[in-house]
């Protein structure tokens, strides 16, 4: 009895080695495994085998030939080996660092370094982690491609051509131009639903000028379309010095005597502003203008009239 | 007969060792077994497998010859096995995702040796600055991470969201990380006497004391510390964390998301389920007043009026204060 691995192995090496499409038969009689006889078991075989090599990233191609068989099968070497990366020994040696210093999930950058043959060492505490998802990597794939996807986002099919992958604020977004939007949009690629489906590489086209950096902007209450707003916000002396190291000083409308700050935050999403103004507890208040401070308060009247001790749930 | 890894993996980590031996001619059992993760014996017996592969060939030079002792396995695999493999998806967007977070720590030289290596990827597998990954440089990392570095105490003022206090702590710095888009400092915190973890987004001061730290991490947390709510939430919480269930509507669950126990649940109401560590009523209470109307504490009955006490509070916060 043959291995599957020492079978799986040979066939990798039998369909690369020679360079042309290989019947069935002929395959059969250069690597060990297969059933003896011709027939299905030995037709199963081979296409389970095909399956395990194509989940591993490795694509046998079927091709016309001549002879009773009609069918032949070859690893082609574009598909199999990278154009050489001519990687110096410091470069071979900054991506080896730089895999073991990020935690992004499995598969890991370990496996890459290991498919381009580099050195790659394990065991290093991370520099950085960043959640991984499994939209990510068909995204990228697309994207490298310059392929059209789509996708379902919040109960709606969506059809993007995309510009940027861009993790920010903890979150990956994926920046594009919105086919039936007609315009840039970006999307939190956590809450696409199912599977992400790419069109022909090269289907996509962005806009002349398309400038995916401006696309998402650096506060959560600018991801949105609503009216743009000026609110202006005070926050204590405590967490004054923090918010405005997050907010920027460009933000500051001016500074009281009792150490607290006044800011003006341009504002089109009024929802991600409450939720970061409630993070900073009693520290921050909404002095204007009044329809937002109305709201905020309104928001608060509601909770506090929640029954102390809800009954029947 | 111990599990095994399935084939199909078996024989990618094979590829993968034959790639570096075409590459090195030679090797050590124990540094090919370290590099790629493998026991020994699990080594040898698949290479002793490999070794009969590929025969008969037809000519010298596509012979695979393999030689495994107890120590050291030397290969004459020729160039052709040598040569880069190409990239599933999910590997090539690991590499350059990984490149660019490495290159988005503040201090990064983007011309450096990893900004070309990452060029020359992109050159061969495309998507030239199409991935971007932004890492906040709060404005005491550059110390912070200088301290750790050095081995040197540090005096940090510090705010504490669970406690919502600032408190003075002398750290011995341990490791700097960013995790999930917010920087972290975990160290020996000589205040608390423990290891603590801090985020450095809530240090509004921070000195060099002088003194040298004298804790490195011997009793660090471990890494899956942080898989509770509060560990990414200022403070490394103690094991008095207690454990809530709320009902969440579906357009808010967003808000519990980063902060979740357990996978949510669907309930036969129509919301999501969620669980979560709860170490401070305090921030217990803020969490309550973002999700606002959007969520209700199932459990446990003493935390269901966190959320109105929070929203009182901020209330008559709003009424007393002076109104510009």
């Amino acid at each position: 009895m043959v291995d599957r691995l020492e079978r799986l192995t040979d066939l990798v090496l039998v369909l690369l080695r020679d360079q042309r499409p290989k019947s069935l038969r002929e395959i059969a009689s250069e690597v060990p495994g297969y059933p003896a006889q011709e027939g299905e078991a030995r037709r199963q075989a081979f296409e389970r085998d095909k399956r395990t090599l194509r989940d591993g990233g490795i694509e046998v191609t079927a091709m016309p030939i001549d002879g009773p068989e009609q069918v032949g099968y070859v690893i082609r070497p574009e598909d199999y080996y990278l154009p050489d990366l001519n990687l110096a020994p410091d470069e071979q040696a900054a991506l080896n660092l730089a895999v073991a210093g990020v935690h992004l999930g499995e598969p890991s950058g370990r496996d890459a370094l290991w498919r381009l043959g580099l050195p790659a060492s394990a065991g290093a505490r991370p520099v950085a982690e960043l959640p991984a998802l499994p939209a990510l990597p068909a995204l990228h794939a697309a994207l490298r491609a310059r392929a059209t996807v789509s996708f379902d986002y919040r109960g709606e099919r969506r059809r993007v051509d995309p510009a940027q992958l861009r993790f920010h604020a903890g979150w990956w977004y994926l920046v594009g131009h919105d086919l039936d939007r007609g315009a840039a949009r970006t999307f939190r690629v956590d809450r696409m639903e199912g599977d992400v489906s790419a069109a022909a590489p090269g289907s996509a086209v962005l806009p002349d000028g398309f400038d995916p950096d401006a696309a998402l902007p650096d506060v959560p209450w600018r991801v949105g379309e609503g009216a743009l707003v000026t609110v202006v916000v005070r926050v204590d002396a405590a967490l004054a010095a923090l918010v405005l190291d997050e907010v920027g000083e460009s933000a500051l409308a001016r500074r009281e005597a009792d150490g607290s700050v006044v800011l003006h935050l341009e504002v089109t999403n009024i929802a991600a502003l409450r939720s970061w103004l409630f993070e900073l507890g009693d520290h921050a208040e909404v002095l204007g203008p009044d329809e937002v401070r109305a709201g905020v308060l309104s928001w608060l009247e509601a909770m506090a009239g929640v029954p102390a001790a809800p009954e029947g749930l | 007969m111990a599990v095994r890894a399935d084939a199909g993996s078996r024989l990618l980590r094979l590829l993968a060792v034959l790639t570096w031996l075409a590459r090195q001619g030679r090797a050590p059992v124990s540094e090919l077994s370290e590099r790629f993760g493998l026991e020994p014996d699990e080594l040898i017996a698949d290479l002793e497998l490999a070794a009969c592969c590929g025969l008969p060939p037809y000519s010298p030079d596509q012979l695979m010859e393999i030689i495994v002792d107890d120590q050291e396995v030397i290969a004459d695999l020729g160039a052709e096995l040598g040569r880069s493999r190409r990239l599933t998806a999910a590997e090539g967007f690991a590499l350059a995702a990984s490149a660019r977070a490495i290159l988005a720590v503040p201090g990064a030289d983007p011309d450096g040796a990893l900004g070309r290596a990452l060029a020359k990827l992109e050159a061969v597998l495309g998507g030239r600055g199409m991935l971007r990954v932004d890492l906040r440089e709060p404005a005491h990392l550059a110390v912070i991470r200088d301290a750790c570095e050095a081995g040197r105490q540090l005096e940090l003022h510090y705010y504490s969201a669970s406690s919502d206090r600032e408190s003075t702590r002398i750290v011995d710095p341990v490791s700097v990380r960013s995790i999930e888009g917010h920087w972290y400092l975990d160290g020996y915190c000589h205040n608390a006497q423990g290891m603590r973890r801090f985020r450095v987004d809530r240090v509004s001061t921070a000195r060099p004391t002088g003194e040298p730290a004298c804790h490195r991490g011997e009793d660090a947390p471990p890494d899956d510390a942080r898989d509770s709510a509060q560990q990414t939430e200022a403070f490394v919480p103690g094991p008095e964390a207690t454990v809530v269930h709320l009902a969440v509507d579906d357009d808010a669950v967003w808000i519990v998301e980063p902060l979740l126990t357990s996978p949510p649940e669907p309930r036969a109401d129509g919301r999501t389920g969620v669980t979560l560590a709860v170490a401070s009523t305090v921030w217990f209470g803020r969490l309550l007043l973002r999700l606002g109307p959007h969520a209700e504490v199932l459990d446990p009955p003493e935390l269901a009026d966190t959320g109105r006490q929070a929203a009182r509070q901020l209330l008559d916060h709003y009424r007393s204060a002076p109104f510009r």
